[in-house]
């Protein structure tokens, strides 16, 4: 492992807020961007590339993405960057435009170089006391767990609610969310996340070209994609389909190859569909490691058959840890490394 | 060659006469248009504005129209505007090219690709 490398592991931080005017029913979108830029200033990074359709916006950030539906936020940033930061400032934009935040949800794996990140983000108890301290105080049900502990796979996930979330909902949301982790990645495959030099592309179009020859475009076909390649490698795409979105981010660089691949979907949903997605998102890659999160509605099991469609590409199971998180539903997270490991 | 006062500047169609209006005007005077299909409540119309505002500003030659996709909704719909902002690019009634999404250098360089047959 290299001694200091570019830190692929994401942080994922999603707030969700109520009180949206049902009759403009744009909510957060209605943000300025100046207001957008400056909490992401703070967190240290910049817009790329975006687009928007009828149920969200979605940005590629230098450092991965965010997406703003009209009542939740959902911003990702891997690096250094300090995502907890946009916590208060973002609270606070909301609270002007008449929404309160009413859950928070924060996820990530296991740094790669934790020794590199910068405060708050020092220890998963720094980040824990750094939310708590910066969280409106209503969202009372609040839990604090790592998971899959003992695995090389450690999945760190924090939420907060507030009464009226506790009581909401649960039942009546359908989505849920999958987060893919993937290290060491083939190269081969990670060469072609490579720009050449001086190729006389655009970050825009040479992202658009890593999408068709990698085949992510084949992941859902359906999606309209906004994506990025950075230079001299790298690569970031957003899929928007209808109110769904879908995002990739690869570091390619050997020693510390990186991807991530993250989906969100109906528990109603044809399983089939969702197995082969997964299947085709481990070919693109083949890491020889990887870890899948699941959160869903409890009741649904959506992890089931996890195991199923990722151990024929040749990888095993190796530690399978679940949880249930107030307001959150059940989080399960599967670490898989390939046989020879 | 006559300047109007609209020259360098971004125009807002923001009725269909005045959409048709500007389409025919571009059409006799065979200049290359763009246009910015855009909404009010669209984050990523709000980060490229400026941007697009600047091009008009740096390319007098080229016709740089903005229609709010809420306004004109028939409009939208029959360009087949699904995400915002979508840039297209026009030139005696013929589309050019489309570009969706705010990607600053992909604007860029279809404008630079289309400015080349447009003087020529």
């Amino acid at each position: 492992m290299a001694v200091s490398g570019f830190e692929g592991f994401e942080k994922r931080l999603e707030l969700t807020f109520s009180g949206d005017d049902p009759a403009s029913g744009k909510g957060l979108r209605r943000l300025d961007f100046f207001s957008l830029e400056k909490v992401l200033h703070a967190v240290q990074c910049t817009v790329v590339s975006a687009v928007g359709n009828r149920y969200f916006d979605s940005y590629v950030l230098s450092e991965s993405s965010l997406f703003v539906y009209p009542n939740k936020i959902i911003i990702k940033t891997c690096g250094t960057t300090q995502l907890l930061k946009s916590v208060r400032p973002l609270v606070d934009h909301a609270i002007t435009m008449g929404l309160t935040l009413c859950g928070c949800r924060y996820t990530r794996g296991s740094f790669i170089f934790p020794q590199a990140q910068p405060y708050p983000h020092t220890s998963f108890k720094d980040e824990v006391v750094y939310l708590e301290e910066n969280l409106p105080k209503h969202l009372s049900f609040k839990k604090a767990s790592v998971m899959n502990s003992k695995s090389c796979y450690k999945w760190h996930v924090f939420t907060a609610s507030d009464e009226e979330d506790m009581h909401a909902d649960a039942d009546a949301d359908d989505l849920y969310t999958v987060e893919i982790c993937m290290t060491e990645l083939d190269r081969v495959l990670a060469k072609k996340f490579f720009r050449r030099f001086n190729d006389g592309k655009t970050g825009d179009s040479a992202g658009k070209e890593m999408t068709e020859i990698t085949g992510i475009r084949d992941v859902n076909r359906n999606a309209l994609i906004c994506d990025y390649a950075f230079d001299p490698c790298g690569y970031s795409m957003n899929g928007l389909d209808g109110n769904r979105y879908s995002t990739v981010h690869v570091t390619p660089e050997d020693g510390f190859s990186y991807a991530s691949f993250e989906c969100v979907g109906s528990v109603y949903d044809d399983r089939e569909e969702f197995f082969g997605v997964l299947q085709k998102v481990v070919k693109i890659f083949r890491p020889a490691a990887l870890s899948v999160s699941t959160t869903c509605p409890t009741g649904h099991e959506i992890w089931r058959g996890v195991a199923k469609a990722i151990e024929p590409l040749g990888m095993r199971l190796r530690s399978r840890a679940a949880d249930e998180f107030p307001a959150t539903g059940t989080v399960v997270s599967q670490a898989f490394t390939t046989r020879r490991k | 060659m006559a300047t109007s006062d609209s020259e360098g500047q971004v125009i807002g169609c923001h009725t269909v006469e005045a959409w048709s209006e500007q389409l025919q005007k571009g059409n006799d005077s065979k200049k290359l248009i763009v246009v910015d299909f855009t909404a009010s409540w669209c984050g990523p119309c709000r980060f490229i504005a400026p941007f697009f505002a600047e091009l008009a500003k740096k390319l007098p030659n080229v016709t740089f129209l903005k229609v709010d996709v809420d306004e004109l909704k028939t409009v939208a719909s029959d360009w087949a505007v699904e995400a915002m902002p979508t840039f297209i690019f026009l030139k005696e009634g013929k589309i050019l090219d489309r570009v969706v999404g705010a990607k600053k250098e992909e604007l860029q360089q279809t404008l630079a690709k289309h400015m080349g047959s447009v003087t020529a």
